[in-house]
């Protein structure tokens, strides 16, 4: 459902707003529109909803924030508009970014716009499928051609699981090249700007705007550390590890990953079989630095400097802060969020701290030696990106099942390493399929120049 | 190891101190820091108010001039250490934590010298931290308001070991500190403009016995008021303990109002922080060679300045008291306002490398000025006699163009008008005060002494018909109506003999 347009001086297509209107509905991949005036030929981009821009609302898809306007843009945001890209609108994501399924919006679910090609049902009424999250809206608008090109944000897989399951690229760059003023923080040490669009050409040219130092980003990677790194195709070396093949992976992506390896061995790319022995624990301890990050982040919301107040019922106890706070907290925040703030706060309490926080961290260190250790005999890693197609909306549920699905993404999150998901031939079930790329810190160009070749044979 | 006995019992004090970074900037952020006199919510920006999306940026200054007091405090500076998150919900604390050192402070292991005692206080560590937004309780409106003008400025915290054993030894090494931070530059050190605040742990336990149970007194803002508080404290846990009851571990405040400690929260209360290492600020790494060189360029600290006073005056007549006085002197300020040269520099300026007698200076400074300022219930914060005002007047009083009485005149009027640049000799010509010498009649402006000496003669008869009958004292009578004719500006000796030699 089409919400809050804000009146600005973001100029937009007329075709293209036409073509908005008229799908977003179906699609709801935004949830925000600037306003409109004719335009030449531009580079258009949807901006997911928890990176700030001073013109239309930055919600989060939170009811905490659901009428806030940053008073600053976000230095993406900044890069792209000097560049003469135009930003078209806000796009629908999970709250604060806590989801893989786009379905913990204040916003409503995104729907996926894909219809399987042997459907004879309009459209409109085509299946209702998850785009996948927490980018979902970025994911979605980009696949329905709302826009060339979105920005998303990548925690532990919110950039590549959309766009797998939408069948666009998506890319999670190393962690530190690409600015985060202005992104609405999940848990920093893993939050990275992602980019989604229809090829890894104009993702490049996208990333090549925003692959840039930003001071007010402590931690952007100084100029002096930023180089190329190695392009060389020739010899190259893919290394597949077998723990990114788990029991619970379908069919159609098995198939669609073994035919992928297959072509790529054709063009004369050595396969590697590798092993990444700390996979199994890489979720858990994703969820615990995740959560934890996210609760500290979360305190900030109060709703006394700005977004969402509910001010406590006459007669209730005010001599606490924290009960003051808890009736903004409690009514605007959604479940998935409370869940997150509450398991993250125990796992950093006194209690637990050493046994859950501390144990996470040394597990992530594990994670990053695996890939150090697997970079020096391969090039690059392939692997499935997500362990099947975009699931029904309506089987959707709520429990641990939602968070496996971020198995096979979380690792690169953890060791903050280039990744990208490209669309291959769709599966068996004719949905979109994506295939990973992982590179080592820095790669970023290699890792989408093997997109690009994987693309090439499609 | 306590050796002092405070009516039987053994006391230990541990102090921990906030000084406000003596920073333009905050520590994380590019606002201004504020004064008093700034108006509420005018110095902070979008991080300091906590808005989504913002990020912190460590102030290279704060890092300086926390390498400075630390150094000053003979601590061992961390090659390493860290920033980590402190988590609690309150008013003043608009992101819900405060950035602070918890795991891997800047600075380890120091120490501080008492001056009366020589006592070494141990340092246990200086880190660096974020303070807090103000929040003011309007209880009428039953309303807090936030001022967001601190939020986010840079704090020192130093922590001692509990090697203080008396309110004496506690006040000392808070003015020890004020003062050794306000060498160094890193803070003003105010208590009374809160950019000094005390938090004190407080046991007592018989001598043989192991420490008792500690209670912390949180928010001291006065010297006066760390005193009042550990004395009360004292008694409050010697009562408990002579009736065998257990001291609770407890936090307390202390109330002014009614000069006694009071309970803030216990022990169960304590709230968990859930410190977690700040993901977005990384290692502070310093290296060795930093090190050294600002320690090769910290200013001369308090102590050392004391012995080098001593050494280099006190032979000349200075007595160590004097110089405790003028370097006690620089510890008080009216409202908050620091003169902008101390004392000490003052007295050495006006002394001017043995130009002047360092005894004369240093009366002069104590006594006549320091004096005229009291009664006007200021300090020497408040001085606005400049250094070359007051050299002047010596001189002049030296060679005898000033009598003493006019050149308090001077002061007492220098002191009472706004700041002049006006030298004191212009000033004092306007006042007409310059002495009447012998020669000062030859200018033609100045009456003659002697004309003025004939006209007293003549208008008390019966003074010199006394003193030409022998009685030699009465001259001075003679002398003090020359004086009251001249308003102090003859000189007193020359007036005698004047009288005497026109007598004959």
């Amino acid at each position: 459902m089409l919400r809050a347009c804000h009146r600005s001086s973001f100029l937009v297509s007329v075709f293209q707003r036409r073509a908005i209107h008229s799908k977003n509905g179906s699609i709801n991949a935004f949830v925000a529109i600037a306003d409109n005036a004719p335009t030449p030929n531009n580079i258009t981009v949807g901006v997911k909803s928890n990176i700030c821009t001073s013109e239309l609302t930055t919600t989060c898809s939170s009811g905490i924030l659901k009428d806030f306007v940053s008073p600053f843009n976000a230095t993406v945001v900044d890069l792209l508009q000097a560049s003469g890209v135009q930003v078209i609108g806000k796009t629908n994501c999970d709250e604060f970014g806590m989801g893989s399924l786009n379905v913990n919006s204040i916003h409503g679910p995104v729907v996926n716009p894909f219809q399987h090609p042997s459907s004879d049902t309009p459209w409109e009424t085509r299946e209702r499928r998850s785009a996948g999250g927490s980018s979902g809206g970025s994911a979605a608008a980009v696949a329905a051609g709302l826009c060339d090109v979105a920005l998303g944000t990548d925690t532990g897989g919110s950039v590549r699981l959309p766009a797998a399951y939408c069948g666009v690229v998506g890319l999670k760059p190393s962690y530190g090249l690409l600015s985060r003023w202005g992104i609405v923080p999940y848990a920093d040490s893993l939050d990275c700007v992602g980019i989604l669009a229809k090829d890894v050409a104009l993702t490049q040219k996208v990333f090549d705007i925003l692959n840039v130092h930003d001071p007010q980003d402590p931690t952007s990677v100084p100029s002096s550390a930023r180089n190329e790194g190695p392009t060389e195709l020739r010899n190259l070396r893919v290394g597949v590890p077998q723990e990114y093949f788990p029991a619970e992976l379908s069919f159609s992506v098995i198939d669609a990953t073994k035919r992928t390896l297959k072509d790529l061995k054709a063009q004369g790319v050595t396969i590697v079989p590798i092993s990444l022995r700390s996979t199994s624990y890489a979720l858990s301890a994703y969820y615990v630095i995740a959560s934890a990050e996210a609760s500290s982040n979360m305190a900030r919301y109060d709703g006394i400097q700005y977004g969402t107040r509910v001010p406590p019922p006459t007669g209730s106890d005010l001599s606490k802060v924290s009960d003051v706070y808890s009736y903004t907290r409690t009514e605007a925040f959604g479940s998935e969020v409370k869940k997150r703030i509450l398991l993250g706060t125990y796992s950093l309490s006194a209690d637990a701290f050493d046994n859950y926080f501390l144990q996470a961290q040394r597990v992530r260190q594990l994670v990053k030696e695996d890939f150090d250790r697997a970079f020096h005999h391969v090039d690059v890693l392939i692997h499935p990106s997500a362990i099947r197609t975009a699931p029904l909306l309506e089987s959707v549920n709520y429990g641990l099942d939602s968070y496996v699905q971020d198995v096979l993404t979380v690792p690169a999150s953890l060791a903050g390493l280039p990744a990208v998901s490209i669309p291959v031939r769709h599966a068996e079930d004719g949905w979109p399929v994506g295939v990973s790329v992982v590179g080592q810190w820095g790669a970023d160009e290699l890792v989408m120049k093997v997109g690009q070749l994987i693309e090439s044979i499609q | 190891m306590s050796r002092l006995l405070l009516d039987g019992w053994h006391v230990v004090l541990g102090i921990e101190t906030h000084a406000q970074i003596k920073s333009r900037q905050k520590l994380f952020s590019s606002a201004s820091t504020s004064l008093l006199s700034h108006g509420s919510n005018t110095n902070f920006n979008a991080f300091d108010a906590a808005f989504p999306g913002t990020l912190p940026r460590i102030n290279p200054k704060c890092v300086l001039l926390a390498l400075r007091a630390s150094l000053a405090l003979n601590c061992h500076v961390q090659q390493r250490s860290t920033f980590d998150r402190k988590h609690y919900f309150y008013s003043d604390l608009p992101v819900g934590y405060q950035i602070t050192q918890h795991y891997s402070p800047i600075a380890l292991d120091g120490y501080l010298v008492l001056p009366s005692t020589g006592k070494q206080v141990r340092i246990k560590q200086v880190q660096m931290e974020q303070d807090t937004a103000k929040s003011i309780f309007e209880s009428r409106e039953r309303t807090s308001y936030i001022d967001l003008n601190r939020s986010g400025s840079g704090l020192l915290e130093i922590v001692t070991e509990p090697d203080l054993e008396s309110p004496d030894e506690a006040a000392e090494y808070v003015r020890t500190l004020q003062a050794t931070l306000r060498a160094v530059g890193a803070s003003d050190g105010n208590m009374e403009t809160g950019s000094l605040r005390c938090d004190v742990n407080v046991s007592i336990h018989r001598p043989g016995e192991p420490f008792g149970t500690r209670c912390e007194i949180k928010n001291l803002n006065s010297v006066r008021y760390i005193v009042a508080a550990i004395n009360h404290e004292i008694e409050r846990q010697k009562a408990l303990l002579v009736t065998s009851q257990p001291v609770a571990q407890e936090t307390r405040g202390f109330d002014h109002h009614r000069w006694e400690t009071f309970k803030l929260r216990s022990k169960e209360d304590a709230p968990d922080y859930r410190y977690m290492p700040d993901p977005n600020l990384g290692v502070l790494a310093i290296n060795p060679a930093e090190i050294m060189h600002v320690q090769r360029t910290l200013p001369l600290l308090p102590e050392a300045s004391r012995t080098r006073l001593i050494e280099k005056y006190e032979p000349q007549g200075v007595t160590r008291d004097d110089i405790d006085v003028l370097i006690g002197l620089d510890a008080q300020s009216d409202n908050g306002a620091l003169p902008e040269i101390t004392a000490t520099a003052y007295f050495e300026k006006v002394v001017d490398n043995g130009r002047r007698d360092p005894k004369t200076v240093i009366n002069w400074i104590l006594n006549s000025l320091l004096g005229h300022l009291a009664s006007q219930e200021k300090t020497f914060s408040s001085n606005h006699l400049s250094v070359n005002q007051l050299g002047e007047m010596i001189d002049m009083v030296a060679s005898k163009e000033l009598t003493g009485p006019s050149a308090k005149l001077v002061l007492r009027h220098i002191l009472s008008n706004p700041p002049s640049s006006a030298s004191l000799r212009q000033l004092a010509v306007d006042m007409n005060l310059v002495s009447m010498t012998k020669s000062s009649s030859q200018t033609g402006i100045e009456p003659d002494l002697s004309e003025i000496c004939r006209r007293v003669i003549d208008a008390m008869p019966s003074e010199v018909a006394a003193l030409q009958a022998g009685h030699r004292n009465v001259v001075n009578k003679l002398v003090g109506g020359v004086m009251k004719e001249t308003r102090g500006r003859a000189d007193a000796n020359t007036t005698r003999s004047t009288i005497l030699s026109l007598l004959k």
